[in-house]
């Protein structure tokens, strides 16, 4: 079942306005596509919140349970303990973002990227591979791809790695979920097919799974 | 004239001496944010553990899955409390948690 629904303190599209902590200067500075380009050529990483790191996490959610918070860019991977391994993510862009609860259907190491229709028909570059480009580090699915599901449906939302490592923390996709490809990887090795998916995200309009 | 003019120069430049001072001591008084508290956005969320321990309040409390309740906005009620919405298969219920995960109420929007 997918419904539209417009609830929430506010049902307008909020901006990230994600800002950094720079702890030499102790200041902290705003985190736009240029800065993370531009601190990424510098640093050959992403800013530390953004790494991997294993952090505390009260849940009743089973671990390996998948719970990616949009707003705040991180993705966590249940563990026992009441822990979970938090990665840095790059999330839709306006218009793009949704939440809901789904599964991982499949997965695939190196997947192939088909391009919609739609963005074969505007966009020059995608229509060269409408019928498909061929895993590899220029594919903009990465490494790996977790193919989420809802029931049998395939929801056309995918978590997977990215060749533009510096986009975590960024709204900047279609609606997919992308990573660093060395933590799409570890990802990929640590899920199950069948597991649950909890996407949050303030100001979605759209819902899926529940 | 002057003299008086020295004299205001003088206090002047002792406010101002004085207002670094206490500037540098605030800035030294103030902690810095752990490393994996080093982002922030515009909107303060709730943390995405707290949502979820919201969903599960509320699912508890209608007698449904968890898998029918999922946060769809939260906000910073005060330093540790936090207000999460929820839509629970269509209804809209307000949560409010602590920052220990303590939940004070689930009611009906």
């Amino acid at each position: 079942m997918m419904i539209a629904v417009g609830v929430g303190f506010s049902t307008i599209a909020l901006a990230a306005g994600t800002q950094v902590y720079n702890p030499q200067t102790r200041t902290w500075s705003n985190y736009d596509r240029t800065a993370a380009y531009r601190y990424y050529r510098q640093h050959k990483q992403v800013p530390e919140p953004f790494r991997m790191q294993v952090v505390k996490f009260r849940t009743a959610e089973k671990p390996g349970t998948i719970i990616i918070d949009g707003n705040q860019h991180f993705l966590y991977l249940v563990q026992p303990g009441q822990q979970a391994i938090r990665y840095g993510i790059g999330v839709g862009r306006e218009g793009f973002g949704w939440a809901g609860i789904v599964r991982v259907g499949r997965t695939a190491e190196w997947p192939t990227w088909t391009p919609p229709a739609e963005m074969v028909a505007r966009d020059p570059n995608a229509a060269k591979w409408a019928g498909g480009q061929p895993g590899g580090p220029d594919n903009p699915l990465g490494a790996r791809a977790l193919y989420l599901y809802e029931g049998d449906q395939d929801t056309i939302y995918r978590i997977h790695g990215t060749p533009e490592p510096w986009t975590m923390g960024l709204d900047v996709s279609s609606g997919c979920i992308r990573m660093v490809n060395d933590d799409i990887i570890d990802l990929h090795a640590r899920v199950q097919v069948g597991a649950k998916v909890i996407v949050l995200m303030q100001g979605a309009a759209l819902y899926k799974g529940v | 004239m002057n003299n008086a003019t020295d004299r205001q120069s003088g206090a002047g430049r002792g406010l101002i001496a004085i207002s670094l001072f206490l500037s540098s001591v605030l800035a030294a008084c103030q902690s810095s944010p752990t490393p994996d508290q080093m982002t922030r956005t515009a909107v303060e969320t709730a943390p995405a553990d707290l949502q979820l321990i919201c969903a599960n309040a509320a699912a508890q409390s209608r007698g449904v899955d968890t898998a029918t309740v999922l946060p769809t906005s939260s906000r910073k009620l005060d330093a540790r409390t936090y207000q999460v919405q929820l839509n629970a298969s269509g209804t809209t219920m307000n949560c409010v948690v602590d920052d220990q995960g303590m939940v004070s109420s689930v009611t009906a929007a």
